[in-house]
């Protein structure tokens, strides 16, 4: 396709995008450029987000060592890149008794590689559950606020506003800690701390949905307004949150993982991305870099692939 | 109408710190922590149970915790005098603590702030000059990349790099050399105390040892302060009013001039959003570099359950941000009079 995309000034752009067809907050060159390039990046995220949650359901089947069973004997076993061709090799033909640790081992001897695949378990289950649930009860507050405007949904507004203005890291942190660091208790912080955006986010768009002729036209039929919200308002008003919803996985990601990074978060020795860079951290500044930098990388990987997809959404449909 | 303007915000600004204070020291007092069990010890006898529940005044109901706590009763003083009580751990007033931790994150969130916009501002003006061009796709990659990233895990790789690979920073030690004598805190501000005891070998030190925290906190603040001044400026060149500039035949400097001011007046307040992200993001950094600021201060309190520590660690970040907020709205409203509605 071809658009003369690297070469368009602003004053071509505005010839060549009718005004009309905008709304407030689309930028054409969001436009172009995804038409160009086919969605290239979209279809990477997709990829990487698929795998995340691929790992997370058969993670620790796949894993070729148990990700908790400590041994002593290869304690800090540098990766084996470097015997890569050879080890392959035997590893293909039989001649390798036990699988080789191409990521190393850490500090108790346990394979990088079974815990890296086996954390998603952990990880991409709370932060997952985390971003639908503030997703779905922040969608449906903010719905309520926009569409009924009354006392009640003003206070539901001032409320969350002041939870907006907590310190992120800080409030989850306080809240695991005082309500028990398990899994479950991160979930409910991590919606506590979330849910606001998603309100206000939603409201936003709800109260510009509501002046139009449709919602008009809908009411003009003797639809009841909880039909009108649900069946007509609700389904025009959810880009924002979809969008917001893919972003929120990843911060939610790098938020659990931080949280038992500062140790606040999971108990060891659950393999876990945040607890494994935090354990490896030490070491990492002698130039044993494999316990802390592997984890890493998968992380920054995925999260990336939430925010390649939530940006294309907001591309498409925005 | 600016008076009236900044009356309002203040308004807003007092009603949402009453809010935080009720909240966070409810919130505290609901969840299934026992502080008494944490200090005393799983081995303590019934009576010294009791005796320092006593003490902490945990025996007392709530509303009576929370009065003396916000000093509505005459007898001691309280948040209204500007006291955060004592820390149950160390016994000391929590309010010198955090003066002392928390100029120490506010140094280095400030100057990567700074780096992160001269870095971000010139990339995300020449990115919106041909949306879709080749700097355009290189700067989204980058923004959409660094927009959401592990900053702990990057604190470490830069230590790993620059530290243990290349030798040329100093290890993440905190923020001065231990063995040497940090100048007098005046400021709090590492690097101006040593500017103002006229020491600039200190001054370097000091530079070296922040490099990497601030360097680590720009990173992952710079993706998102890419896409916004892009996304600013995209809107400001399609704007009804640039068009205007154009057909009034302007030249293409004063209307690009015109442009840059629409474009960066919303940005602004996004400074304010950013230096809240940063604040939070801190508490993992100052961790990786052993910086001993605000943020660790808040790891301690939460996990010794030190509830006059933890009030106050809460309350005052929130007031920094919200303080933040506050000013740069005012200024917007300065810049920009449509707002001051």
């Amino acid at each position: 396709m071809t658009l003369a995309g690297d070469t368009t000034t602003p004053e071509e752009m505005d010839q060549r995008v009718d005004p009309a067809v905008l709304h407030a907050g689309d930028v054409p060159g969001d436009v172009a450029r995804n038409a160009r390039r086919g969605g290239m990046l979209l279809y990477l995220g997709i990829f990487i987000i698929a795998l995340s949650m691929l790992l997370a359901a058969f993670g620790p089947e796949l894993a070729p060592y148990d990700p908790t069973a400590a041994s002593s004997d290869i304690s800090m076993a540098p990766p084996a890149l470097a015997d890569m061709p050879h080890l392959l090799f035997d590893s293909i033909t039989g001649r390798l008794h036990a699988p080789f640790h191409w990521m190393g081992t850490d500090q108790s001897g346990l394979d990088v590689f079974s815990r890296i695949i086996t954390a998603p378990r952990t990880d991409m289950t709370i932060a997952l559950s985390a971003a639908v649930l503030s997703c779905i009860i922040g969608t449906l507050l903010g719905l309520l606020a926009g569409y009924e405007r009354n006392v009640a949904t003003e206070s539901l507004m001032r409320v969350s506003d002041v939870l907006q203005a907590f310190p992120v890291f800080i409030t989850a942190m306080m809240l695991v800690a005082l309500a028990g660091r398990s899994s479950f208790n991160i979930v409910i912080a991590l919606v506590l701390v979330y849910t606001p955006i998603f309100v206000r986010l939603t409201r936003a768009e709800v109260m510009g949905q509501v002046p139009r002729t449709y919602v008009e036209a809908a009411r003009a039929a003797g639809n009841r307004p909880i039909a009108i919200a649900c069946r007509h308002v609700l389904p025009n008003s959810l880009v924002p949150s979809i969008v917001q919803s893919s972003a929120t996985v990843g911060f939610a990601i790098i938020l659990t993982a931080g949280l038992s990074f500062v140790g606040a978060g999971v108990r060891p020795p659950t393999p876990e991305w945040g607890l494994m860079i935090s354990q490896g951290a030490p070491q990492l500044i002698l130039g044993q870099w494999w316990c802390s930098v592997f984890p890493g990388l998968a992380m920054s990987i995925v999260v990336f692939g939430y925010a390649v997809v939530g940006h294309s959404f907001e591309a498409r449909f925005r | 109408m600016i008076f009236r303007f900044i009356l309002r915000r203040l308004a807003v600004f007092v009603l949402q710190l009453s809010g935080i204070t009720a909240a966070v020291f409810v919130v505290i007092r609901l969840l299934p922590a026992d502080p008494v069990a944490q200090l005393v010890g799983l081995n303590a006898s019934r009576d010294a149970y009791e005796a320092s529940k006593h003490a902490l005044g945990l025996d007392r109901p709530m509303w009576a915790q929370f009065v003396s706590f916000v000093g509505l009763d005459k007898a001691h003083d309280g948040l209204l005098e500007g006291n955060l009580g004592t820390s149950w751990v160390t016994s000391q007033p929590v309010r010198r603590e955090i003066f002392e931790s928390l100029p120490v994150t506010l140094e280095i969130v400030t100057y990567a702030l700074l780096l992160a916009f001269l870095v971000a501002l010139p990339l995300g003006l020449a990115s919106a000059r041909k949306p879709g061009g080749l700097a355009d796709r290189g700067t989204l990659l980058w923004g959409l990349f660094a927009g959401a990233q592990p900053d702990y895990w990057w604190g470490l790789l830069f230590v790993f790099v620059f530290f243990f690979l290349l030798n040329i920073a100093p290890p993440p030690m905190g923020r001065f050399d231990p063995l040497m004598t940090a100048p007098p805190a005046i400021t709090g501000f590492i690097t101006i105390d040593c500017l103002l005891a006229g020491d600039l070998g200190a001054f370097w030190i000091a530079l070296q040892y922040i490099a990497l925290p601030v360097l680590t906190l720009a990173f992952v603040v710079s993706g998102a302060i890419i896409k916004m001044v892009r996304t600013n400026t995209l809107r400001a060149l399609q704007s009804d009013y640039m068009l205007y500039a154009r057909a009034s035949g302007l030249p293409e400097r004063m209307v690009a001039r015109y442009a840059l001011r629409a474009a960066l007046t919303p940005a602004v307040t996004l400074v304010g959003i950013f230096y809240g992200v940063l604040l939070s993001s801190a508490v993992t950094v100052e961790v990786v570099f052993s910086l001993n600021g605000i943020g660790q201060y808040a790891i301690r309190s939460v996990l010794a359950f030190d509830y006059p520590a933890i009030q106050g660690t809460v309350l005052v970040v929130a007031i920094v941000s919200l303080l933040v907020y506050l000013l740069l709205d005012i200024v917007h409203a300065y810049l920009d009079p449509r707002i001051r509605t």
